[in-house]
């Protein structure tokens, strides 16, 4: 036969056996079957070429075979895979023998419009590793004859290959898990993408790949030979995984026919056309685009997961650093959990059965990073049915899920959680977006995934060297519930798993039962709401014009406090970041950031506005309806008020503060004290007095407490509500219970005058080494006459150092100020103290305010 | 044909969008950006520190048009994006040789 009518012939079987495999996966949709016949028929091919070009006799001649490489190897070729072929020849002499051969067969190949890779080695060339063509050796991992000397092929899958791969096992797992983790980094690591790529993305079918020639490459190197390819994996995850294959290998035969071409991306128009033909699930009900792409996430995190464990265990047996590495986390092995090649082990499995042991574990996950080996993971999978039953909820539920959420890697454990389906177990609500995909322009991930990266961008933030990741790091580390941002983080998009055009109301409902579920307090509730209720909001205000100060006003106003202000803040960072990669650009950070200081600055400058008790304020109402018998006392405590007061404290509070105004007649210094999550808080009730807010400092600081944050406000009737919250440096209090009566008694009595407080002091400044300041920070002094209609805010930066409020409100009270409000805070080793002042009940004059600019530097300078 | 560059508002965008579609024009694109005209900067102070924004975020939108167009897509952008302050912005104009559709490469307005 001549060539040319050989070529006609073998494009007429091809284009006609190519239709017909075509026609028949349009039939059935199988995957599997479409890709082994058309692997069968390009082995035809190459074999009646080989005929023709090479020799006639199929297995001849000696020296020169023909073997399938890389998907061809596998018996897995994709509609409009490439062919890779190996031409092995015995020695250099050969090369020039057959080049022409060579040439010939794959021009033939390539005429029959068939995506050649040919690939031409001696069996010397096969046994070199090289570290730059790692794919090269791997492809050899799948290799099969086709043709040629069988002799020859022979050695190199029986010889060669064994011998390469113990050899170089190391350095060929290495660049595999390097190669890999690359790979999924570019896909920022996770599965569910909207619109994935069925063979690279993570999950995808080169995870399923991976994961073979890792058990493969182990195994080898274990028993010096091949293993039987149906060991390699336990027998639960070779169940899994072929049913996975099964479906991925029906989905890119799908894409590659519906495209035309070698195109792998699942686009939203692919995903219609799949849910409707019901690709990879003939015998479900009939589903959605939706529905079906939850069948996707599905297999693709089973082969994820699979894929992932491997690389954690295998690469560790033997890279000497990567075995340090893990040894090193092996060592944060405790009483409960082991690590071993950074997987998590239980030390006694039978204690899974207590909910409590598997949220601990679930923290340790979040606080080290770590994953799950596969045998914990069957035994949490065990134990879920019985914990359905009765779930943990409630304030215990809640302590641990804060914990969790709070720790640098929440978002992996978050994920482990919902890939064991015990966070929705835990947290029902979240069915509703588990692996929900929703179609716009600018979402990359679904909508549950969106939720742990915007988790993760905060908790990347501390690490980060970016001037923005910075600036948003510091206000994240002056949050005082962090763990309430991340929590309205994980609900503000549940509304969007409802029909209801307006996700944000509807995310508002549902976490309604969350937070009750969780038993979050009224103020907690008030302020997870608050947030996911306003989480477009700032957004919003950016389509406004952020330089007109009406745009400002109307923005801080919603905010209330400076505390919701930086929550909303990062909570729009991390959602928008959580985007896609590129969603957050530099102009979006700065803006956001610059909305932020001016809200931040106008909340700071109008906080003197005074509280009319009878208006219809939605926090007055809130308390009305608390207690409705409470009318005309709360009247009279409220009047006069700032209006910040009641932003700062919750309606439980300004009824505890009311109730203990209300008994100023029998004890006229009412004293609170408790102890909250990060510090200690002191809230003191009492009639207006000199040196009320600088004596009350100065018994802190004697008492040794370092003074973090605090408030100061009164009323109309001269009744002040002083809070200040502070750390206790030397645990007085921590481990001292009966030293808490000791120190409200020593409060009272500095206040009555009983205690001398300048001796208490004394003693407390002659106990303590003045400590040497890590960073420096210049005194400034700012005045600012026009932000306030009726005060003179002062605005002090200082180094921060014990009795540092003290010195400062003392030589206030000295200068006759009367503190109307005052602001505390601390940043790191800088203390930022802003006071609302007035003198004989107006503004200061400018004398005056120089008067007091002398004395605080004078005072602050006297060390 | 004649390219439009106009630099507006963020906060016009919308409206400025709307009226370029009332306008008939079909495809544009959107820039963040960030400068300053005669509108300058401004300080906030923040912490004690000084926070200076020199640069204004502002939006550029661009567009490239057949000439009968023009001076109804110009009057469209001004009427949506004016405010009467400094600040609103400003619309440059300029001279195109020729536009080229990749996909079947038609030449000229029709390839707009």
């Amino acid at each position: 036969m001549t060539t040319a009518s050989l070529s006609s012939e073998l494009r007429d079987l091809y284009t006609e056996e190519t239709a017909r495999i075509q026609q028949q996966f349009a039939a059935t949709g199988d995957g599997r079957s479409a890709v082994q016949q058309r692997t069968r028929l390009v082995e035809t091919i190459t074999r009646r070429l080989w005929q023709e070009i090479v020799s006639p006799d199929e297995h001849a001649p000696t020296g020169f075979t023909l073997a399938a490489l890389g998907g061809f190897g596998r018996s897995w070729l994709f509609p409009h895979s490439d062919v890779d072929i190996l031409f092995l020849h015995a020695g250099k002499d050969s090369d020039a023998r057959f080049q022409d051969h060579i040439r010939r067969f794959s021009q033939e190949m390539w005429d029959l419009r068939m995506k050649v890779s040919p690939a031409t080695r001696t069996l010397a060339e096969c046994d070199r590793f090289d570290a730059s063509n790692v794919e090269f050796t791997i492809s050899l991992l799948d290799c099969r004859y086709l043709a040629g000397d069988r002799e020859l092929f022979e050695r190199l899958h029986n010889r060669v290959i064994p011998k390469l791969v113990m050899r170089e096992a190391q350095p060929l797992v290495q660049s595999l898990a390097d190669v890999t983790r690359s790979r999924h980094a570019k896909y920022g690591n996770t599965v569910f993408h909207l619109e994935p790529n069925v063979k690279d993305g993570p999950g995808g079918l080169r995870d399923y790949n991976v994961a073979g020639w890792l058990s493969l490459i182990s195994a080898m190197d274990k028993l010096r030979d091949w293993p039987d390819p149906k060991t390699l994996l336990p027998f639960s995850t070779r169940k899994q995984f072929d049913s996975a294959l099964d479906f991925l290998m029906s989905v890119r035969c799908f894409l590659h026919l519906r495209q035309g071409r070698d195109d792998n991306l699942l686009l939203w128009e692919s995903q219609d056309e799949a849910a409707a033909r019901k690709i990879g699930c003939p015998d479900t009900e009939v589903i959605d685009a939706a529905g079906w792409m939850r069948v996707y996430f599905g297999q693709a995190r089973s082969v994820h997961r699979v894929c992932t464990q491997l690389l954690e265990e295998i690469p560790a047996a033997w890279s000497s650093l990567y075995r340090q590495f893990q040894q090193w986390r092996s060592r944060l092995s405790n009483a409960d959990f082991s690590v071993v090649d950074g997987l998590v082990y239980l030390q006694q499995p039978h204690a899974l059965h207590d909910p409590e042991m598997l949220l601990r574990m679930f923290h340790f996950i979040a606080m080290h990073g770590l994953r799950l080996s596969t045998t914990t993971e069957y035994r949490i999978e065990q134990v879920l049915p019985s914990l359905a039953a009765t779930p943990p909820r409630g304030a215990e539920l809640w302590l641990y899920l804060g914990e969790i959420l709070t720790q640098p890697h929440a978002a992996d454990a978050l994920r482990a959680m919902h890939a064991l389906k015990l966070l929705t177990l835990l947290l029902p609500e979240l069915k509703l977006i588990d692996a929900l995909v929703v179609r716009d322009f600018y979402h990359r991930f679904t909508v549950d995934e969106h939720s742990f990266v915007a988790i993760e961008s905060l908790h990347r933030l501390q690490p980060s060297q970016s001037e923005w990741d910075q600036r948003y790091s510091q206000l994240l580390s002056e949050l005082e519930r962090p763990e309430l941002l991340y929590l309205a983080l994980l609900l503000h998009d549940v509304g969007k798993g409802t029909p209801s055009t307006h996700h944000v109301q509807a995310s508002l409902e549902i976490a309604q039962s969350s937070l009750a579920r969780l038993d979050l307090d009224p103020s907690e509730r008030e302020t997870v709401l608050f947030l996911i209720g306003s989480h477009l909001e700032i957004s919003a205000t950016l389509r406004r014009d952020i330089f007109d100060p009406a745009t400002i006003r109307v923005f801080a106003e919603k905010m209330e406090t400076h505390e919701r202000l930086k929550m909303l803040t990062l909570l729009t960072y991390a959602d928008i970041k959580a985007v896609n990669p590129d969603a957050l650009t530099p102009w979006k950070a700065e803006n956001v950031f610059q909305l932020y200081i001016a809200a931040f600055n106008y909340l700071n400058h109008s906080v003197d506005e005074r509280l009319e008790a009878d208006s219809d304020d939605s926090h007055l109402a809130q308390i009305r309806m608390l207690v409705p018998t409470a009318g005309k006392k709360l009247k009279s405590f409220l009047e006069g008020l700032p209006k910040r007061y009641l932003a700062a404290y919750s309606a439980t509070d300004v009824l505890a503060h009311a109730e203990m105004a209300g008994k100023l007649g029998q004890d006229p210094i009412q004293v609170q004290l408790e102890r909250g999550r990060h510090w200690f808080e002191l809230t003191l009730v009492t009639n207006d007095r000199p040196f009320l807010f600088a004596t009350l400092a100065g018994v802190l600081a004697a008492w040794g407490m370092n003074i973090v944050k605090a408030n100061a406000f009164s009323n109309q009737a001269a009744v002040v509500v002083d809070t200040f919250y502070f750390t206790d440096r030397f645990r007085t209090l921590e481990l001292n219970l009966q030293e808490w009566e000791r120190f409200k008694r020593s409060i009272v009595g500095v206040l009555m005058g009983e205690t001398d407080l300048d001796r208490m002091l004394r003693d407390r400044l002659r106990s303590e080494k003045p400590g040497i300041a890590k960073v420096k920070v210049d005194t400034k002094i700012d005045f600012d006459d026009t932000c306030s209609a009726r005060s003179t805010l002062v605005q002090v930066i200082a180094q921060d150092r014990p009795g540092l409020l003290h010195r400062i409100s003392s030589s206030l009270s000295q200068e006759k100020c009367n503190i109307e409000i005052a602001l505390i805070d601390t940043e790191g080793q800088m203390a930022i103290d802003v006071f609302y002042l007035t003198s004989h009940g107006e503004k200061l004059q400018p004398e005056h305010q120089q008067r007091i600019r002398s004395a605080l530097l004078q005072s602050l300078e006297s060390d | 044909m004649t390219k439009v560059e106009a630099i507006i508002q963020t906060s016009k965008l919308e409206a400025v969008k709307d009226a370029l579609h009332e306008a008939g024009v079909e495809g544009m694109t959107v820039l963040e950006v960030r400068g300053h005209g005669r509108q300058k900067g401004h300080t906030e102070f923040y912490r004690g520190r000084e926070y200076t924004v020199d640069l204004i975020p502002k939006i550029k939108l661009e567009m490239i048009l057949a000439d009968a167009l023009v001076e109804k897509v110009v009057q469209a952008i001004v009427t949506a994006a004016r405010t009467g302050k400094i600040g609103d912005g400003k619309i440059f104009l300029s001279k195109i040789d020729e536009a080229i559709r990749i996909r079947n490469d038609e030449r000229g307005e029709g390839a707009l």
